[in-house]
């Protein structure tokens, strides 16, 4: 897994790319919890990614309740196929904000 | 003593030297030559017996010279040394006996046109008759053999003192040629003990072999001595491994040399440079700086990472390398830049571009033309086709036994090779040793196993058991979307394995059988570890979104049925998933 963290205009942007699964999990949800803590608005790019598992998806829950808490708002764009199944089968696509593109989720934000 | 002999003889009239004396002197120059370690210093002695035989004042030996144009006198006898002295090869009655081959006397050489005056104007030598056999042995000309000035009986070379020249310069040539063929022998041993000096420091190039269960292996077998084909591997700091894989036009010492470069060039700066295409810049940059006109490397490198599977890669003129994935099917990988050493414009990582390949525990096969253009028996090329049927035919033998017997047809003991042949695989073993049946076509009556996957209870193998599964899957006619659910079952199912029945331990085993049932796709997961309570494994509430317990709602919102069972023997767990997928 490699992941690319931008920050522009007050927001912060975090692209995962490739697998997200047992082994790259901790790695993952590091990345999103570092950058909760910067208090900005998050939004995951999951366009990249290739493969996620119940621990990635773990994952961007703990980092979402986080940015919740802290009171800033974290959304997922441009969620590839694979990971859209399994967010809908963890019934989270409904709990997740999610947008087709970056810019739909800057102007709804 | 003969010269004695012959010494005494001179005061004798001439007529009477008997024809055994000259036997005599015959047979002991004879010897003289046949056992002559130096042929001067024989020639020499030779040359003094049969001018104090004859009676003459001098005499000398010419030899041409390697090109043939010059004639250089080597040995002589008589009051002045004229050892070094040359002439061109068709002055003088000298070279005029060369040029003809034929034996002369010249009485009187003032009146000869061809006396070549020179010699005496230098040495104040006054020479006034000769007597000069050619020396050569068939067509071969080698030089002359020349008596000056007779001073015994009437002061005339005679036909008798021909005839005796004559034999001495037949034998005074065949110990020449003699000579110069020892020394030729000699030559051609020093060179082939520098050639072979040269082929070990080229072994010593090649990397040590890493065992069976190492992820690269190489073999390379020369066509001579020395070899213009390489290939490396090493490890890099960070668990990755770096390759490589090359062919120097040519396949002479000049090729091995320029291997011998293009290999140590790789070697140092790859330790440094992990990007295959800036460091195949980097080589050509250096290798075009002072290449020798008109020889280039078509070389492949690359690097691999032994924990995901994933090779990056850039090819410069190389022949495409063969992906073959766990299906059986293979792709070429082909060049996308120029070979080594042709362009110094290249010096960009973007002129060598580099491909990213996913081996999903496939393999990655980097040859030489020599292979794919080896003679089988029969005459033929093995050719890629057939490259690719030995390589699918052994595939299930241990990594370097494999690559012997794959090349075994080309390197016959009693067949000189055509070429170098260099062979180099790349494997993804993260998940052990995967096995794979092809079902049969036409209806299925018994459960027949797809797949077969041993491996350790580590995340890092999960990777490989999700392409395996999804190749399992595919194969078994399942659609994208019952391939993706079948994958994410077994992937939630194993990391609950990794997780919770091994608590953490890295070192269980695993082992994950897929059978095709008829209409189903049945996946068996085993375990060893101590046996699950299954009365506590229960999907998660839905509307609660704390991390965790996700694994086993996902496996049960994919699959037909769910069944944990107790193992035949008794040991660990066993998961039996069914996917309906027709």
């Amino acid at each position: 897994m490699k992941h690319e963290i931008k920050e522009e205009g007050g927001v912060i942007v975090i692209a995962l790319e490739g697998d997200v699964d047992l082994e790259s999990s901790p790695e993952a949800r590091k990345v999103l919890l570092d950058c909760v803590g910067r208090k900005s608005p998050i939004f995951v790019d999951l366009s990249g990614v290739s493969y996620i598992d119940s621990s990635g998806v773990a994952s961007l829950v703990e980092a979402l309740q986080t940015a919740r808490k802290a009171g800033f708002g974290m959304s997922l764009v441009a969620v590839s196929q694979d990971a859209l199944r399994v967010l809908q089968l963890a019934h989270l696509d409904k709990i997740f904000p999610i947008f087709d593109t970056l810019e739909d989720g800057l102007a709804a934000g | 003593m003969s010269m004695n002999k012959g010494a005494h003889n001179q005061s004798r009239e001439e007529t009477s030297r008997t024809v055994s004396e000259e036997l005599e002197l015959l047979a002991v120059m004879g010897q003289d030559f046949a056992a002559s370690l130096d042929i001067e210093e024989t020639l020499s002695r030779g040359l003094q017996r049969i001018t104090d035989y004859v009676g003459a004042q001098a005499g000398a030996v010419f030899v041409l010279s390697d090109d043939g144009t010059t004639l250089t006198c080597t040995a002589c006898s008589g009051p002045i040394d004229v050892v070094g002295l040359s002439l061109g090869s068709d002055e003088g009655i000298v070279g005029r006996c060369v040029q003809n081959n034929i034996p002369e006397i010249v009485r009187d050489v003032s009146k000869d046109p061809n006396f070549f005056q020179a010699a005496d104007e230098v040495t104040g030598f006054e020479t006034r008759s000769l007597l000069c056999a050619p020396l050569s042995v068939k067509d071969q000309k080698i030089g002359a053999i020349e008596l000056v000035n007779k001073s015994s009986g009437d002061g005339l070379f005679d036909e008798t003192d021909l005839h005796l020249l004559q034999s001495l310069s037949s034998s005074a040539a065949l110990a020449i040629i003699n000579a110069r063929m020892a020394e030729a022998l000699v030559e051609q041993e020093r060179v082939r003990r520098e050639l072979e000096l040269a082929a070990e420091i080229q072994r010593s190039l090649l990397p040590d072999p890493g065992g069976d269960d190492f992820p690269v292996c190489g073999i390379n077998f020369p066509a001579r001595t020395v070899s213009g084909d390489f290939y490396d591997f090493f490890p890099l700091e960070d668990g990755r491994i770096c390759f490589n894989l090359g062919d120097v036009s040519g396949k002479g010492m000049n090729a091995a040399l320029l291997m011998a470069k293009t290999a140590s060039l790789f070697r140092c700066l790859g330790k440094t440079i992990h990007q295959p295409g800036q460091l195949m810049a980097r080589i050509n940059a250096e290798i075009c700086e002072t290449v020798t006109r008109g020889m280039f490397v078509t070389m492949v490198g690359g690097v691999f990472d032994p924990r995901t599977g994933k090779v990056v890669l850039a090819n410069a003129g190389h022949e495409p390398p063969l992906f073959r994935r766990t299906d059986g099917s293979y792709e070429p990988v082909p060049a996308q830049a120029p070979p080594i050493g042709i362009s110094p414009f290249l010096t960009g990582s973007n002129d060598f571009p580099e491909t990213e390949i996913q081996l999903e525990n496939g393999s990655l096969y980097i040859f030489t033309d020599g292979v794919t253009e080896g003679y089988l028996e029969n005459g033929e090329e093995l050719g890629a086709e057939g490259l690719q049927e030995r390589l699918t035919e052994y595939t299930g033998l241990p990594i370097g036994e494999r690559l012997q017997t794959v090349l075994s047809p080309l390197k016959r003991d009693d067949v000189a090779l055509r070429d170098d042949l260099t062979l180099l695989v790349i494997e993804d073993n993260n998940t052990g040793h995967a096995e794979q049946v092809v079902p049969p076509a036409g209806e299925e009556t018994v459960p027949k196993k797809i797949l077969s996957l041993q491996f350790r209870s580590q995340a890092k193998n999960l990777k490989g058991v999700r392409s395996a599964i999804t190749g399992a899957a595919m194969m078994s006619g399942c659609s994208e979307a019952a391939c993706q659910d079948v994958v994410i079952a077994v992937d939630e199912a194993c990391q609950n394995v990794i997780r919770h029945a091994y608590n953490g331990d890295d070192n269980g085993a695993v082992e994950l059988d897929v059978l095709r049932d008829g209409d189903d796709l049945v996946v068996e997961l085993r375990d060893y570890a101590a046996p699950v309570d299954v009365s506590k494994i229960k999907p998660r509430e839905l509307d609660d979104v704390r991390p965790g317990g996700l694994g086993t709602h996902f496996i049960r919102e994919v699959m037909d049925t769910v069944e944990f069972l107790r193992p035949a023997d008794g040991e660990g767990n066993l998961l039996r998933m069914v996917k309906r997928i027709a």
